[in-house]
This record gives C-alpha cells, structure tokens and sequence, in this order.
C-alpha cells in the first residue's frame, strides 16, 4: 500500500517536474502503480476505462458551455459593458479603477464559470487602462489575478460543478447558492485592501460621473447581466440543470453578442467553437487521468489510511482543518485545481466530515484553499494569465501580489471557521437542511 | 509525415467544431423540447454525453499538437539547453509511452471489449465501441504527433553537435 503511495507520488512529480503535461503525469504514474498490483493488460484496460468513465457525465457538460459562453461574452463586447457599469458605479472612490477591476472580475465570475476566462477578458482591458492612469503595471496584473478568483466562488462555477462530481453528489444547486456570500466577501476585502494600497501609492482619483450616465452605463449592462436571473434563477428554481442552464446561456451570449451589441459576427464562431474544444479537451482529459489516479488511491485503500492517521494525531477540529488548509494550499501551489479537487475531495472531505463538517461548506472551503494556489508560483494559471496580459513577469507580481495573498488567507479561515458563510444562503432556500 | 500529420488534424478541428456545435443544438433542443413542446426525450441526454467523450478524447490530440496542454515549465524555462533537449526527449517519450499504451492499446481493448460483449447504451443503443473508438484514434493521432516531433528534435540535435 505504502509503495503504490510512494511510486505514485515519486513518478507523478518527477513527471510535472520535467514540464510533462500534468494530465499525462497523472495518468503515466497511475498506469505504474497499478502495475503494481496487476498484470499490465488488465491495468490499461482497467486505467482506460475509469478515464473515459471520468468524463460520461452529463453534469460535465456544463463546462464546455461556461467555457464557450466565457469566450463569447469576452469578444462579443458584454464584458466591456460590464467593466463600463463598474466604472460609473465605484469608478470615483480611491484606488477606482482597482475598484473597477475587481468589481468587474465579479460580475464577469457571474456569469461565466472560469477564472481564466475573467483574468483574459477584463484584464485585456482593464490592466492597460490602469496603466494609463499611473498605476503600477504589477499592481494591475495582481489585482487582476486575485479578483478573477472571485469567480470560482460565484457561480456558475465550472470548480463546483467538478466538486460536486468528485464529493459523490452533492446538489450543484445549493454548492452554487453557498458560492455567493464568500465570492462577495473575498471580492469586497479585496477592494478594502486595492483603496488601502492606492491611497498609500497616490493613485488617481476620477471624478464622479453625472447621474444620468451612471445610470445609462448601469442600464447598458444590465441584458448582461440578465444572464445571472436566467442560469442561477433556472438552476435554483429547478427549472433546468446547470448543464441546461449552460446551453441556454451560449445561446443568450451569442443572440446578444451577434444580434444586440453586433460586436461578433458569425464567421467568428467556428474560431470561438474550436478554441472552446481546446479548453474543454484539457480540463477533460485532466479529469479523466484524476478520476483514473483517484480510482487506485482508493483501490489501495489510500484515503481511509489518511483519514485514520488524520484522526490519530488530534481530536481538536480547529487544528486538523488548520492542517488540511495548510497541505491543501501546498497541494494548490503545485497541482492545478481540476486534479486536485478531484484526487483530494475523497481523501480529505471524510476527515472534515468527521469534525462535523458539512460537504457544501468543504466544497466552498477547498475551491477558496485551491484559488490561492491559482495565483501563487510555480503553477498558478491565472498568475501567468495576468501576467501575459500585463506583460510583466512572474517575481515582479509578488510583492504587489503579498497583501492580496493574506486578504485571501483571512476569508479562507472565515470560511473554514464560521458555517454560517457558506450555509446561510442555501438553507434560506430551503437547498441544504 | 509533417504533411499528413497537417491535413488529419485539419480534419480534427472540423469534427470538433461541429463536436461542439451539435452539442449546444442538442441540449438547447433538449430544454426547447421540455418547455416549448411538453415532449421530453431520452436520448438527447444521452447524445450529448457522447459528444462530449469524443470531444475531450478526440480534443486532446488537437491540444496535443497545439501545445495547450497545462505543465509546469518554470524549472523546463531556466534549464540550460543540453539538458533542456534531453528533457524535451523525455517528455516526449512519456506522452509516446502514456498514447500507446493507454489510449491505443488500454482503449482498444476496451473497445474490443464492448464490441464483443454488444455493450449498448441504454437510450440509443449505440454499440459502446462505436464511443469508446475515440480513444485508440486520438492515441494513434498523438502517437504520430510525438514521433514527427522526436524526429525533428533529433535533427536539431544533431545540428548543434
């Protein structure tokens, strides 16, 4: 048992080490394992077939959907509308156009289910504007970077959908619902903390707009932002599932996209439809090597094992969820988030059970734990995202990055700590008991 | 090779595209029929799932030959280039090794499986194989990917010396 542990996790980072895709890092060490144990046929058609079973799912389908509808909405002009009502709306307090990216990274998150997507789209727009204005190029990329993780807690969130899969059912409904609050929370600490840092640095202030065009701007966004009653109200009201929900969303950004706005016309779309089959195809094949590795961690009875020595070392619920926080944030810095909700929801989410925690609050817990490792070194996608945007490099990010990093922490322990964050909203709606 | 290899993925890109845009139709027709018609089916569900497969499985050798796939290239970026060519050897051998012996013969098998043990779906009844035949054509697709791609680095090698 030790050594199908061992072997998995010498070969698996050896593998990421040498800048081995992490999907086929994944699956080459879980086909060595497995090895192990059985004879090499066996193992490949066993291997085969819990990847392709990782991704028969219908509520995965709902990923190529946010993914597609996120590009649509990012060349189809609605996210421009969005950063434009942002800025009529908190444009004029200090650190505004900090403000204005934040702001806009949530709304982006609300209607579309991934960071990337919000760091490329409001990034491309709003770190050159910041620049303009006299701020710094890193303190752009970071706010940036920081805000678009907004988005994984406000749903649709393609992370929870992956989360509900791997936690073994738990409603997509209310994991949605409990993403609002702490999203919102962690969006709003970050924009205390970009005015804090922007009067220290003398950032410019705009002057406040006239009524009437803040309210044309707020009018101008809202069939934007229609989108948010039509998916989350769709997905709550059980009118349809969040797969639906993300089908009818691709149609609403395209009709507003091509037929509304006319910023995309539809020679595009093949372009657009491809570059969401490239997207799709490696978040699929990442989950399909990670339900496969996540099939022999529990073939050898791995989780069970971390669980007892988890209970072994203390019966303090405080301290084992500081722990598992601790080792999920070094798991974060190193694995992308897809495998590892995927191959740590089974290890950890029984521990946290047993301290009386429930699975809606660990699915909030572990995707706020994940996001900090999206914006950390070496693997952080959004981190290298924003810094593409930005044009700037990776160790010039870190220090603006500091202060955000320790916003993030803080709201992880709130969440961790305080239920209440998480559950309020989905037990008002009757989605949890 | 490097022709061939340019003209198959040409083809790719098109079954992917209309991959994705059949599955937006399927599943928009899917909730239309509920609400509009009052006539739910069965088997749209069931559709689209396959798609999707044959998309995340037909997709990965685009991504493949495009260079999407997600890595971690910060120690790759600063190694010195003798050993940055080694390692770019040994990361193509591990996606040779990783196609062949998963994709091509771990989904063959599985395909061959279903095949003769007539594995249908349960609204379709499509034959299983007929999904499960994405598997060992991606791995073959990426096979050919890696070997054009060992060769051309092996030439580059054997330039410098």
């Amino acid at each position: 048992m030790e050594m199908t542990a061992i072997l998995l996790l010498v070969c698996f980072f050896t593998l990421l080490l040498i800048n081995v895709p992490i999907s086929i890092s994944i699956a080459l060490s879980t086909l060595l394992a497995l090895v192990l144990h059985m004879d090499f046929t066996p193992a490949a058609t066993t291997i085969a077939q819990q990847m392709i079973g990782g991704i028969d799912s219908f509520a995965l389908l709902a990923i190529p959907f946010f993914i597609l509808s996120g590009l649509i909405m990012g060349q189809g002009g609605i996210a421009r509308r969005l950063i434009e009502s942002a800025m009529a709306m908190v444009g004029f307090l200090p650190g505004g156009l900090a403000l204005v990216n934040v702001m806009s990274c949530m709304m982006f998150g609300a209607i579309s289910g991934s960071a990337v997507a919000a760091t490329s789209a409001i990034g491309s727009f709003m770190v050159p504007e910041m620049k303009k204005h006299g701020y710094s190029e890193n303190f752009a990329a970071a706010v940036t970077a920081s805000a678009a993780t907004t988005g994984m807690l406000i749903p649709p969130s393609n992370i929870l959908i992956i989360y509900a899969i791997a936690s073994g059912g738990v409603s997509i409904a209310a994991l949605f619902v409990a993403g609002y609050l702490p999203g919102i929370l962690l969006g709003l600490t970050l924009m205390l903390v970009c005015a804090i840092y922007s009067l220290k640095n003398n950032y410019p202030v705009a002057a406040r707009l006239p009524l009437a065009l803040v309210l044309e701007k707020v009018i101008a966004a809202i069939p934007s932002l229609l989108l948010i009653i039509i998916v989350i109200g769709g997905i709550i009201g059980g009118v349809f599932t969040a797969t639906e929900a993300g089908a009818v969303a691709v149609l609403y950004a395209l009709v507003l996209a091509v037929f509304v706005y006319k910023e995309l016309s539809l020679d595009e779309l093949p372009k657009l439809l491809l570059k969401a089959c490239e997207t799709t195809a490696i978040v699929m094949l990442i989950i399909a090597a990670s339900s496969a590795m996540s099939w022999v961690l529990s073939y050898s009875h791995i989780p069970q094992m971390v669980s007892q020595f988890f209970l072994t070392l203390s019966d303090n619920p405080l301290l084992i969820l500081l722990l598992i926080n601790l080792i999920l944030i070094l798991v974060g810095a190193f694995i992308d988030m897809t495998p590892a909700v995927l191959i740590f929801t089974p290890i950890f989410l029984p521990v946290a059970a047993q301290f009386g925690m429930s699975p809606v609050q660990f699915g909030v817990m572990i995707v706020l734990n994940l996001s900090i490792g999206l914006v950390s070194p070496p693997v952080g996608s959004v981190l290298f995202v924003s810094c593409a945007v930005a044009k700037t490099s990776l160790h010039k990010i870190i220090k603006p990055m500091l202060p955000l990093y320790c916003v993030m922490f803080m709201v992880l322990m709130l969440v961790t700590y305080l239920p209440a964050i998480s559950e309020f909203l989905p037990r008002l709606l009757g989605l949890i008991d | 090779m490097k022709e061939f290899n340019a003209k198959i993925n040409q083809l790719i890109e098109w079954v992917l595209i209309v991959a994705m845009f059949a599955i937006v139709a399927v599943v928009s027709w899917q909730v239309f029929s509920r609400f509009i018609l009052r006539s739910p089916n069965s088997y749209t569900e069931e559709l689209a799932r396959f798609l999707l497969m044959w998309i995340g499985v037909l997709g990965a050798s685009y991504a493949y030959r495009t260079r999407a796939h997600l890595g971690l290239d910060l120690f790759y970026q600063k190694m010195i280039p003798t050993i940055r060519r080694k390692c770019s050897f040994l990361i193509e051998f591990s996606v040779l090794i990783t196609a062949l012996s998963l994709l091509v013969y771990g989904g063959g098998m599985l395909m061959n499986l279903s095949f003769a043990l007539d594995q249908r779906s349960a609204a379709l009844g499509i034959n299983m194989g007929f999904i499960y035949v994405a598997l060992p054509i991606s791995g073959v697709l990426i096979t050919l990917n890696c070997i054009e791609n060992i060769i051309y680095f092996f030439k580059q090698t054997q330039e410098q010396e």
